[in-house]
């Protein structure tokens, strides 16, 4: 029964599991996983134990409805892959810093601008919040009523979302000036002191890995693989 | 050196000017203090200088502004930027936003210039020397003092190599620590016989640094000469402008009938800090 | 008039686990006029914002009025306690000057003719008038802070509490500041400020508390905490005495913080 889960655990054990037990974050990538893929598991798993079409081998009877040997089997399949899927993703996550990503595309070619606005979204929100949160301090010391009613929070909302977006705009037109007055607006490339080191054994296990992706997709089209 | 001629300048979508035939020149390891109230048009007379105005920011320039006698009318911003560096009061939101460290913050300009790597590495040393903030190499920019961030901003001015650096009331927002760390920066700078215009609010840093001071008064300029002179004018209260400490005293010891002995005897006390004591 | 009481006074930050204020006792009584120093990080805006109930006690209590402050919310003790905060931009939100300074009154429930009267007298006081329908953003960063100002002073609360009032300020704008709280002070209202303007205090305040770490190491008037024996003390928190305290002392005349009573010390001894 279980024979048709073996490639897809094989395949989250080697691409995910392994890399992620060399790079140290297996423990945050099991729980980040778990917890992203909980929800779609736990109806994919009801939804076809329970209504699997064309399932015999009955496993267990809850009132008018039967889970399924067929069923089940279908079910672990999809979890396994959902896993492959969301295990992939955090794995990225987790072991890239975003600066590194940029510095990496810039040096391939991706103009300064986009590369600088990519790193500098980061520090937008928390300097946004920080912002509202004094605003707020701000108009509450004036009487503004943040315990009330309801309807008494709602009128309070342009005393701090005003200022958040006035401020945030001025202060932009400052780091704008501050920026160009260091030479930002050069067209060009710029020099960049560090990137990301790219061995040749990476090189070589991304190409590997992008032919065997075309090797994969090439046998499943073809109808080697189940 | 850097020579403003006549230069006039009008704000985008603004009724009138708030510059007017202004003229000044900043000579070669000269500091030139600013003064005047708030409003008067110091700021707009710095982004001027520094080539912001008109370029980033718009508007109408009048007049010219000349590095070493030639016109800078037709160059770019970031060729501007090499030439004259302009600081800001605000320290956090001078800093690029995406320097891990303060080593990247201060190579931020540096990288910008299209120059090598062993240049960029070259100069962002040596101001991060000449600002004795080595220390700070490697903290997080964001998350240091606001005088150390202001540290920071100027270091990375000196490490574009500019002939000239414009600072924008530079300790208005800081607390007491950080003004006495970055005026101390300023002084070392200004002794290193770097060509500096500075404008302030706290006049008793700028009589210990400047050679000359200008007073700028609804867009024009109304006095100007060596610092003393001009820090000690009397009509600069009128001007808006605070008195030096040592003038105040000056001031109010012949009015209670001292003796100038008595007063000039005081005020050499006060030369030296607490700590010196 | 309210008394202001603060008992055994802890606060810490939930992130960090900072301790910012490290056991404040300080009793203000009605009327005073206080200035508290120290350097940033030192728990003076900590300290204050307890006042108005924006924060709440880690540990000890806050008395207003010998009412314990946590029965009141924020917006209840903005009747009695008005802080004025730095930076005057995170908190301008109307488009005029004139319905800038409303909002605070309006909030406590001010009406008709009391409310404009407050308003214009808050105006007044800062010399806004002529400016009362411009958008508060075609005027300086200066003036914006003056604005920030007469938006609370309207609100005629018994306790001022002014948060840098100084800073960023031409000479102009000290001015108007130190006058608005001398007057302030002669209608009876208790003034807090945090300053760092060493001269602004001892010119402007009977009381000088200065704080290190979270807690108070002097307390006192200008004279005894520009004093000699307190130089130390000030200058471990990266604070200086005065320049007239300093020469005074020098010059052996004992302790003249302000530039009169320097001067006044100066002409007793050449008479």
């Amino acid at each position: 029964m279980l024979g048709g889960i073996i490639g897809p655990v094989g395949l989250v054990l080697m691409a995910v599991v392994l890399p992620a037990l060399a790079a140290g974050v297996l423990r945050g990538l099991v729980r980040t996983s778990v917890l992203l893929t909980l929800p779609i598991a736990i109806s994919a798993l009801l939804v076809n134990l329970f209504f699997f079409p064309g399932g015999q081998q009955v496993l267990l009877r809850v009132g008018p409805i039967t889970a399924t040997a067929e069923g089940l089997e279908f079910a672990l399949e999809i979890l396994v892959r959902i896993m492959a899927i969301s295990g992939a993703i955090t794995l990225f996550y987790l072991t890239t810093r975003p600066q590194d990503l940029v510095v990496d595309l810039e040096r391939r070619g991706v103009s300064a601008r986009v590369a600088f606005v990519a790193n500098a979204s980061v520090q937008t929100v928390p300097a946004m919040v920080e912002r509202a949160q004094q605003i707020a301090a701000a108009q509450r010391a004036r009487g503004l009523d943040t315990e009330g009613s309801v309807l008494r929070r709602v009128r309070g909302i342009l005393p701090i979302v005003g200022p958040v977006i006035l401020g945030s705009i001025s202060e932009v037109e400052e780091r704008t000036l501050a920026l160009e007055a260091r030479g930002f607006t050069r067209p060009g490339s710029r020099t960049l002191l560090w990137w990301p080191p790219d061995s040749s054994s990476q090189r070589i296990t991304r190409w590997g890995l992008i032919l065997a992706l075309v090797a994969l997709v090439g046998a499943r089209v073809a109808g080697r693989l189940g | 050196m850097l020579t403003l001629e006549g230069c006039s300048y009008r704000y985008a979508g603004a009724a009138g000017a708030s510059l007017h035939d202004v003229s000044l020149t900043l000579r070669d390891g000269e500091v030139l203090g600013v003064v005047g109230r708030s409003e008067a048009g110091k700021s707009t007379l710095c982004l001027v200088a520094s080539g912001l105005a008109p370029r980033t920011l718009g508007g109408t320039l009048g007049g010219r502004v000349l590095i070493d006698g030639a016109d800078t009318a037709g160059r770019a911003m970031h060729e501007m930027a090499s030439e004259v560096a302009i600081g800001f009061q605000n320290p956090g939101t001078q800093l690029s936003g995406v320097a891990t460290t303060v080593y990247e913050e201060v190579a931020f300009g540096p990288m910008n210039l299209g120059i090598s790597r062993d240049e960029v590495l070259r100069r962002t040393d040596a101001s991060i020397d000449a600002l004795a903030i080595r220390a700070l190499s490697q903290r997080d920019p964001e998350r240091i003092s606001g005088g150390q961030q202001q540290l920071v901003a100027i270091a990375g001015l000196l490490a574009l190599a500019p002939r000239h650096v414009i600072l924008d009331e530079p300790t208005a927002q800081l607390d007491p620590a950080g003004t006495r760390l970055v005026s101390d920066a300023i002084e070392r700078l200004a002794a290193g016989g770097a060509s500096i215009l500075i404008v302030e609010q706290k006049v008793d840093l700028l009589a210990g640094i400047c050679h000359r001071v200008l007073a700028v008064d609804e867009g024009r300029i109304t006095l100007e000469g060596a610092a003393a002179a001009v820090l000690g004018d009397p009509t600069l209260h009128a001007l808006g402008v605070a008195e030096p400490s040592a003038v105040r005293l000056r001031r109010l010891g012949s009015e209670a009938g001292l003796s100038e002995q008595a007063i000039e005897g005081a005020l050499a006390l006060a030369t030296s800090r607490v700590n010196d004591a | 008039m309210p008394e202001l009481n603060l008992e055994g006074l802890v606060y810490v930050y939930r992130e960090g686990g900072v301790r910012a204020v490290d056991g404040v006792d300080l009793r203000i009584a009605a009327g005073e006029r206080l200035a508290i120093i120290g350097q940033n990080g030192s728990g003076k805006s900590t300290l204050v914002r307890h006042l108005n109930g924006l924060l709440r006690p880690t540990d000890g209590r806050v008395l207003v009025d010998g009412v314990d402050a946590t029965r009141m919310t924020v917006a209840q003790l903005a009747h009695e306690v008005g802080l004025v905060f730095q930076d005057p931009d995170r908190q301008i939100f109307a488009g005029s000057v004139l319905a800038e300074v409303e909002y605070g009154p309006r909030n406590l429930g001010l009406r008709g003719r009391e409310l404009r009267s407050a308003v214009e007298t808050a105006l007044a006081a800062v010399g806004l008038e002529p400016e009362a329908r411009t958008n508060p953003y075609d005027l300086g960063a200066s003036r914006r802070k003056l604005l920030a100002l007469a938006s609370v002073l309207a609100m005629g609360t018994a306790v001022l509490v002014l948060d840098e009032p100084t800073t960023g300020q031409d000479e102009r704008g000290v001015e108007r500041v130190r006058a608005v709280i001398g007057d302030a002070h002669t209608a009876g209202r208790t003034v807090i400020a945090i300053s760092h303007d060493m001269r602004f205090v001892a010119e402007g305040f009977e009381r000088i508390v200065v704080m290190r770490a979270g807690r108070i190491v002097l307390d006192g008037s200008p004279e005894q905490v520009f004093r000699q024996d307190s130089w130390s003390t000030l200058e471990s928190t990266f604070l200086e005495p005065s320049l007239p305290a300093v020469i005074g002392e020098r010059l052996g005349l004992g302790s003249t913080p302000t530039d009169a009573s320097l001067i006044q010390a100066l002409a007793r001894t050449s008479a």
